[in-house]
């Protein structure tokens, strides 16, 4: 992955290498990775469990730290900050859709997506949020509570979320592994769509072929190492090069 | 963020129950507590008696010393300390004509009292006599009839007496018939008067003493110019002058030493139950943390600092804390309330002395429970602090975490300072030294099973998943392999638990461990086969002695007495064949009580590095120093207190002179012995007597009872209240249980089980917890490391922490599994 763009990429990772634990017990989750995620892309990591994708997309985000290597989000390099540093940044320059569980049970379709200003100490931009879930489609539900809302809803408002401090990476992991195929293709084109009218970078960590179709780029991981980037991708065509990765290659 | 605590706790008010209820019992009870301190502290006694007259000089009531202090630096620090004497302290006749002197004086009234009851008379309060002089003092007027002359007496309105009636008055004297002469118009709340004549009055009390002087300003004298006249010309005599209602805690001398007990015992059980407190709201505040575990993860995921979360789950208690600790502190003022009525019943509190209750103990108790629901947020959002933001990203986010190194270290210095205490215990031995150690080192054994319970969980669910899954197959399986996996959970069920438990033990077998003990000493020490109990007149006892086949009969007298500044129990013996009817177990010299000689306890003796034939001074009741020669040093001080003093020095320093028990020794028989006892005295056998004893043993048991009893109920709501908001949590496993074919019977099964497991864990543990206590607190004051443990009651405490814990768990296990 190279990219001849003047400006820096939007996450770039050189050499980036975790281990978890100790001595014999020791497990290399990611082994010297380097990768550029150029902005404006929407790029899915796919491979099989344990394959280290999911501590790519932690030490990517600045949700964990690399045990060596250098990450760095636009100018910013994140390798040596502090916990603290790390909340900050994460607030306002990346942001996040989980599996599940993205919302605070307690607020409001509303406060939930402004959350991210409240912890900041900022007001939120009110046309700003109200545009942010007109374009995920909830404006007739800002005022529900997660409870009241249907799965697929709950996932929108964490795609709001996310969107809402206007970040330079949202970072997926397994957005869609919670939904029905119906709803999970819903929220597949809301982030496509986010991409492409709004310039957002995404980055989705993925097992689903499907998912991983909609995406301008797919990295296969492996035992912890970057073996395939693949453009133009197809659920075929990545569902057949996931049967013949790591071990069973 | 103060929006945000306020949101959660409106979404998550179960889980804010727990921590509400604890901060609320803990309010009410620092409130409760609070009012019995300050009742101590500024509690006053009206003045009955004397409230005829504006002042007053009798004797100081109080001991004095000095003790110096040098400070290292040079500079050497005074500090005078003093105490209220237990009995009333008398003055020389002969002031009365020194503040009559004092210019302003119209007139001096002096004062007798001494022990005089009208037999057969109503009321069980007790009953004094006076010279007739003194009646304005009140001021009790005749209502009919004149003033007593010599065989003569006038009694009260609550009497029940006419003028002319005759009387017979037990005094020290004995017991002699009176004429009624007169009754008073009025009579006092709680106390009744017998007035005799002036010299019938001076016969019956001390010669040449008073106990008080009224002085009888002149019209239009100022009182308080008038009385610091008087203090003046008093300079150099033991007299003092009192005014307002300082007549009153001369008259109640009972009443200052209450004022003591209701001090130490507020601010011990009031510190008691903010340290429970304390610890129970970190229990319920940390499972509650637990609760929230992925909400927290995600919260810290989009950006939220640990500061931030260590603030917002401050705020959270805050406002969990600002809601209960008013309420609570309301309802404590009930409970106050409530305790001093209960404690008025027992004795503890005079009736003299009124209840204080002003708004500075609720505003205290809330403002403590407020800072307790801080701190106890604070210590148990340290762990949230390490929930790493990745863990919102797992499905299995609510994994047991590993055990905090810093938390085991802290669980080791407590278990640390158990240990120190223990041995600090084990080395005490006066009760109000051990008294509060006992009760602090079982709450540090405590919070040390709170901060290692994780590991003993995880330890012990290691060692029976192989028993239970033989036991009770799928359902033991499942309940090992939760406990295990739950280790957390687990612990912040058996801390309540075992506190239940534990403390309860320690709290009920502290009076049985001292009582057991106390009975030995006197079963093994008394040689007497009946005990005469009441009021006995010396004259009575020289009538049982004179009973054929009586070979000794010793008059008992106990009062309090101090040797410097040491305070001891000290029991007056007559000297007379003592030896037949009483063995203190005497280790060295002879055991005698002729003239000065006096008896001490080897731990007084210790205390006060005294052997056989040294002179000692004894600062007696009402304040007078006696010397006495120590004949023998003795052991069984627990039943027979730790000085025997010579009788007739005990009875001349005394308010009541009286014999209250005479030992009696020989072949006589009991209806012998009756008849020469005459009314109103029980002649017991020796099994009677035990029994007379456990009576009272038992009513003072229960004053410690029901003060600690808060504490007991405290730690029950506290076991309650976490085992419901565990298991309440577990909705979703157990519903997922079901979902893959686990049968009910199985999920309750599991529930039941793992509760056992909770009792079971919390009962060895509780028990271990309450057995070295009391061992070391057994062998620190009764010299034998044997802690009381009475089965019964023991089985009682274990089965009622199991009821309650099956309660808590299957109750809300139904309701969840209800609620698919």
């Amino acid at each position: 992955m190279s990219t001849t763009v003047a400006a820096p990429p939007a996450v770039r990772l050189e050499s980036v290498t975790k281990t978890y634990g100790k001595g014999a017990n020791a497990v290399r989750a990611l082994r010297s990775v380097s990768v550029d995620i150029p902005r404006g892309s929407f790029t899915a990591v796919m491979g099989p469990s344990g394959s280290g994708k999911s501590t790519f997309l932690h030490c990517a985000a600045g949700l964990d730290h690399p045990t060596s290597g250098s990450v760095r989000l636009g100018d910013t390099e994140l390798a040596g900050m502090s916990e603290t540093a790390l909340t900050k940044l994460r607030r306002t320059r990346v942001g996040f859709v989980f599996q599940s569980f993205n919302l605070v049970p307690a607020l409001t379709v509303t406060e939930n997506v402004t959350l991210p200003f409240r912890l900041a100490g900022q007001k939120a931009d009110k046309e700003w949020t109200a545009e942010v879930l007109r374009r995920v489609g909830l404006e007739q539900r800002a005022g529900h509570r997660p409870s009241e809302l249907s799965g697929g809803q709950q996932q929108r408002v964490a795609v709001a979320r996310a969107l809402v401090t206007r970040p330079e990476v949202v970072f997926g992991d397994e957005p869609t592994g919670a939904l029905d195929t119906v709803t999970a293709k819903e929220i597949l084109n809301l982030l496509r769509a986010t991409v492409d009218a709004m310039g957002q970078t995404v980055v989705m960590v993925t097992h689903d072929p499907v998912a991983a179709s909609y995406a301008d780029t797919v990295l296969f991981l492996a035992d912890g190492d970057i073996v395939e980037a693949m453009s133009s991708p197809t659920a075929d065509k990545v569902a057949e090069r996931m049967t013949h990765l790591g071990a069973w290659s | 963020m103060l929006g945000l605590a306020l949101r959660t706790l409106r979404s998550r008010l179960s889980g804010f129950v727990g921590a509400f209820v604890a901060l609320l019992c803990a309010a009410a009870m620092v409130t409760a507590c609070g009012i019995l301190l300050d009742t101590g502290l500024r509690g006053t006694v009206p003045p009955q008696r004397y409230a005829g007259t504006p002042i007053i000089v009798a004797g100081d009531q109080e001991v004095h010393w000095t003790t110096s202090k040098d400070k290292g630096d040079g500079e050497v620090k005074e500090k005078t300390k003093s105490k209220p004497l237990t009995e009333r302290a008398w003055i020389p006749a002969d002031l009365a004509a020194k503040v009559a002197a004092v210019p302003g004086v119209a007139a001096v009234r002096t004062e007798v009292t001494f022990p005089a009851t009208v037999i057969g008379a109503p009321g069980d309060g007790e009953s004094w006599g006076h010279g007739f002089e003194s009646a304005p003092l009140t001021p009790y007027a005749l209502a009919t009839g004149a003033e007593p002359k010599t065989g003569e007496v006038v009694l009260d309105a609550h009497s029940g007496a006419k003028t002319g009636d005759t009387v017979r008055v037990l005094t020290a004297d004995g017991v002699g018939e009176y004429k009624v002469s007169g009754i008073t118009a009025t009579a006092l709340d709680g106390q009744s008067s017998v007035f005799f004549s002036t010299d019938e009055a001076a016969r019956l009390a001390r010669a040449g003493q008073l106990t008080a002087i009224g002085v009888v300003p002149a019209p239009g004298t100022d009182t308080g110019a008038l009385a610091d006249a008087v203090r003046a010309a008093l300079t150099g005599t033991p007299g003092k002058v009192y005014t307002g209602d300082d007549r009153g805690r001369l008259e109640f001398v009972d009443a200052d030493a209450a004022r003591v007990k209701l001090i130490s015992m507020g601010g011990a059980i009031g510190g008691s139950a903010l340290l429970v407190a304390i610890l129970v709201v970190v229990g319920t505040f940390a499972l509650s943390m637990q609760q929230r575990h992925r909400e927290i993860a995600l919260l810290r995921a989009i950006g939220a600092t640990p500061r931030q979360m260590r603030s917002l789950i401050g705020r959270e208690a805050l406002l969990v804390g600002a809601t209960a600790a008013p309420l609570g502190a309301l309802a404590g003022i009930g409970l106050g309330v409530w305790l001093g009525s209960r404690f008025r019943d027992l004795g503890v509190l005079p009736e003299a002395l009124d209840l204080v209750i002003s708004p500075f103990p609720p505003i205290v108790a809330a403002l403590a429970t407020l800072l307790a629901a801080f701190v106890a947020a604070r210590v148990s959002a340290r762990g949230v602090i390490r929930v790493r933001p990745t863990e919102a990203l797992s499905e299995s986010g609510s994994a047991a975490p590993r055990v905090g190194v810093a938390r085991i270290l802290a669980g080791l210095l407590a278990v640390a300072g158990g240990v120190v205490l223990l041995i600090v215990l084990s080395g005490l031995r006066t009760e109000p030294a051990a008294g509060p150690v006992t009760f602090l080192t079982a709450i540090v054994w405590v919070v040390a099973l709170s901060l290692l319970g994780p590991l003993l969980a995880r330890a012990v669910a290691f060692l029976l998943t192989p028993v239970l899954s033989v036991l009770l197959r799928a359902g033991g399986y499942l309940a090992a392999k939760t406990a295990r996996a739950q280790a957390r959970r687990m612990a912040s069920v058996i801390t309540p638990l075992g506190l239940l438990v534990g403390m309860t033990a320690t709290i009920l077998f502290v009076p049985t461990t001292m009582g057991d003990a106390a009975a030995d000493d006197l079963r093994a020490g008394t040689l007497a086969s009946y005990t005469v109990a009441g009021h006995v007149p010396s004259s009575t006892a020289e009538a049982i002695r004179a009973v054929p086949g009586v070979t000794a009969a010793t008059e008992s007298l106990t009062t309090t007495v101090r040797v410097g500044q040491d305070k001891y129990r000290a029991q007056g013996l007559s000297a007379q064949n003592l030896t037949l009817t009483v063995d203190p177990g005497v280790v060295d010299g002879s055991f005698s009580l002729d003239g000065d000689h006096a008896a001490i306890s080897s731990l007084a003796a210790d205390q006060r590095g005294l052997s056989v034939g040294d002179k000692f001074t004894v600062t007696m009741g009402d304040g007078v120093h006696v010397e006495l020669t120590v004949s023998a040093i003795y052991s069984r001080h627990l039943g027979f207190g730790d000085l025997l003093l010579p009788y007739p020095v005990v009875a001349a320093h005394v308010d009541t002179p009286l014999a209250s028990t005479v030992l009696v020794s020989g072949t006589a028989d009991a209806a012998a012995l009756r008849a020469a006892a005459g009314p109103g005295l029980a002649v017991l056998n020796g099994a009677e007597t035990a029994d007379a004893r456990d009576a009272a043993a038992s009513a003072n048991a229960e004053v410690q009872l029901i003060a600690m009893g808060l504490i007991i109920a405290f730690a029950a709501i506290a076991a309650v209240n976490t085992l419901a908001m565990a298991t309440a949590d577990r909705a979703r496993e157990l519903a997922l249980l079901r979902l893959i074919g686990t049968t009910r019977r199985q999920v309750l099964l599991m529930l039941r089980t793992e509760t056992a497991v909770a009792v079971v864990l919390a009962a060895i543990v509780g028990t271990g917890i309450a057995l070295a206590t009391l061992t070391a607190f057994a062998s620190g004051m009764t010299g034998a490391a044997r802690p009381g443990f009475e089965l019964g009651t023991y089985a009682v405490i274990v089965g009622g922490a199991a009821a309650l814990a099956w309660i808590a768990t299957v109750l809300p296990g139904r309701v969840a599994l209800r609620r698919q």
